[in-house]
């Protein structure tokens, strides 16, 4: 009678088969404070849904420094996204993924990230969960394949024991292993300047800088707007087109004519260090920057209006103002970010 | 003592069963057709109504979102981190989904999407679907983004020998263009009674993509993609190709 029953028991238990048994997590993992800065807007990302923790944070650290990510074992997303440089690929107009091969387009700061809410100087990513699938599959960049990286991740012991504690359910799987490195990329929260020490009463300009502030506002804070420095709009800035690439910009990801040359407005922070700029590196120092909108901007389909207000196409800057500007653009750079040991390979 | 004991165990696994009674794995199998027969990849010639002919080389959808309605209007959704299938005409296996502990109740309408839902991705376990599509290539890789539905072949306008290739990959990208679209099956002809069967039969008719909603003449425009004005009535004929079939009870 006792066995039947237990017999019975049995079966209903493997018939349900519910998620009853689902993993309680041992609280080997603690939460990370999103370090909020307090004049700045509500993140975008959602960090109720993947709350950063210190093993979560230390495994994206691992994947976004680790070369297997890549088909030849060597480049990793740090490779691209050089700290000191504000994660940007120092020196190198495009970037260079795997064996040498060449991109069309400069890698991009990253920097504030979980405030956007789409990602590459075109958008093509909705959001940050998904971005990781175009470098990790991109031929010029990492050429791998995410199964392959989840093989390699998945053979590896120390992997395998930082998955099951940082995620609830500790598989090594491809959503965990994104939100990992959204994780440590939403961390990258920059906010420690000049100018925002000037904003809390910490610090004043000098005068060139409050000239150029007051340049900046007048002139460039259209699009380079607020406290991220973008209003995370697609606009063409007039750059000539570059036969070599020919990139249509945001007409890429939505088909529209109205969007060809169209480019996401960077973020202006850490600009003096995240050299060279724009969507295919083109320009090596701010002032080449300050002389194409003085002189260099082009009438190409879809230029911007605001480059269209005078009968003269561009912003008219004297040299001067070209002075006060960069001196400003210099106050917004974050050197404890950029040193911050939290974010470094070593 | 051990008795009750043993039959409080007893109840409390009854009640880990979620619902009301009894559930059981059933399957839903996809079979691609033209006027009625299966098509044949890269073989078979078929006609649209703008007087082209066609063949197939390569035809992908995912499948995704499945729910099942009662009449009174109770639904069952299909857990969301395991309700994204790929159906590929050149792999059977992949024609026959299979889902785990549904109720065996009558359902009245079967509702899917083809792609992936923008509210869901790349939330909700859409990623863990990324291996899958990647292998067989429903991914933008510049875009991070699924295709939802591929097909390729060749074509060529009637009393013409040239052949051309056409290909359109249907998919949403950026969060300007969604392609997602939802389909509702209702069991007016045939039933969704699960408590008698456990097989439920689509046939998707691959000719509506070229006259459903839309008329589309490949010759207009061969290759497909990132298409504000296309795409959306490629995706438009997709969501009116399919049908239940009859299929036989168990008891
Ligand atoms: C070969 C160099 C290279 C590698 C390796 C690389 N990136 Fe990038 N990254 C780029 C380039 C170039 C862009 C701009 C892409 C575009 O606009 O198409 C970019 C853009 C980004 C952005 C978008 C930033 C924004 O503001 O929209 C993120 C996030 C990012 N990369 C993260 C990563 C991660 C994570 C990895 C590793 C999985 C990685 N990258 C690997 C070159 C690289
Ligand atoms: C109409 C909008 C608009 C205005 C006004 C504008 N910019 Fe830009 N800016 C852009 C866009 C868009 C880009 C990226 C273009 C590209 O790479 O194709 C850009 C790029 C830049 C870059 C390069 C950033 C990088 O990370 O590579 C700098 C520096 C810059 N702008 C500074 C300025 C300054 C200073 C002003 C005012 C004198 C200004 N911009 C006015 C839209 C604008």
């Amino acid at each position: 009678m006792k066995l039947s029953l237990l017999i019975f028991c049995l079966y209903f238990c493997l018939a349900c088969n519910s998620d009853e048994d689902t993993y309680v997590p041992i609280s080997e993992d603690k939460a990370l404070d999103f370090p909020q800065p307090d004049f700045f807007p509500q993140p975008v990302y959602d960090l109720d849904e993947n709350p950063p923790t210190e093993k979560g944070f230390e495994l994206g650290k691992k994947l976004f420094y680790d070369g297997r990510l890549s088909s030849t074992g060597v480049i990793s997303c740090g490779f691209c996204h050089i700290q000191e440089f504000s994660f940007t690929h120092h020196t190198h107009e495009v970037s260079h993924g795997v064996n040498g091969a060449l991109g069309t387009r400069n890698a991009q700061p990253l920097v504030n990230l979980a405030y956007f809410n789409e990602f590459s100087w075109d958008g093509a990513a909705p959001h940050l969960d998904a971005f990781s699938i175009i470098p990790i599959t991109t031929d010029v960049e990492m050429n791998e394949t995410v199964t392959n990286v989840l093989n390699k991740l998945e053979s590896d012991e120390e992997y395998i024991d930082l998955f099951s504690i940082a995620f609830e359910n500790g598989k090594v799987n491809t959503q965990n292993m994104f939100r990992a490195l959204s994780q440590f990329m939403v961390m990258m929260v920059s906010a420690d300047t000049k100018y925002d020490k000037v904003l809390e009463g910490n610090a004043v300009f000098t005068e060139a800088e409050a000239a150029g502030k007051a340049l900046f506002d007048s002139k460039c804070s259209g699009c380079h707007e607020g406290i991220l420095f973008t209003d995370q709009s697609y606009r063409n800035n007039g750059l000539p087109i570059d036969p070599r690439y020919n990139d249509i910009g945001r007409k890429r990801v939505t088909g529209l004519e109205t969007d060809k040359y169209k480019f996401k407005v960077p973020s202006l922070r850490n600009i003096a260090v995240s050299l060279p700029y724009m969507h295919d590196g083109r320009f090596k120092t701010l002032k080449e920057v300050l002389d194409f909108y003085d002189s260099g901007v082009q009438l190409t389909e879809n230029l911007d209006s605001v480059f269209q207000q005078s009968n003269s196409i561009g912003i008219s800057l004297s040299e001067t103002e070209k002075e006060q500007l960069i001196a400003f653009l210099n106050t917004l750079t974050d050197d404890n970010f950029l040193l911050d040991r939290r974010f470094s390979e070593f | 003592m051990k008795k009750i004991i043993t039959l409080i165990g007893f109840a409390l696994l009854m009640s880990s069963c979620s619902n009301d009674g009894d559930t059981k794995n059933i399957t839903i199998s996809f079979e691609n057709k033209i006027a009625g027969d299966r098509i044949n990849l890269g073989t078979g010639n078929y006609q649209n109504t703008s007087n082209e002919s066609y063949s197939i080389d390569e035809l992908k959808y995912i499948i995704s979102n499945i729910q099942l309605v009662k009449e009174n209007g109770e639904v069952f959704t299909y857990p969301q981190d395991n309700s994204y299938f790929l159906i590929n005409e050149s792999e059977p296996e992949s024609q026959i989904i299979v889902l785990n502990n549904v109720p065996a109740q009558d359902f009245q309408t079967l509702k899917f999407g083809i792609g992936i839902d923008q509210t869901n991705y790349p939330l909700n376990g859409v990623d863990n679907f990324v291996p899958t599509a990647e292998e067989n290539q429903m991914l933008w890789s510049w875009s991070a983004g699924y295709i939802f539905f591929k097909i390729e072949g060749d074509f060529s306008i009637e009393n013409e020998s040239h052949q051309d290739n056409f290909l359109f990959h249907i998919g949403s990208h950026g969060t300007n263009l969604d392609n997602y679209k939802t389909v509702e099956l209702s069991a007016t002809q045939f039933d969704l009674d699960l408590t008698r069967k456990d097989l439920i039969a689509i046939e998707t008719d691959i000719s509506k993509l070229f006259n459903a909603v839309h008329d589309i003449r490949i010759n207009d425009k061969s290759d497909i993609q990132v298409d504000p004005v296309n795409a959306p009535k490629i995706a438009e004929n997709a969501s009116q190709m399919f049908s239940l079939k009859p299929t036989h009870s168990t008891n």
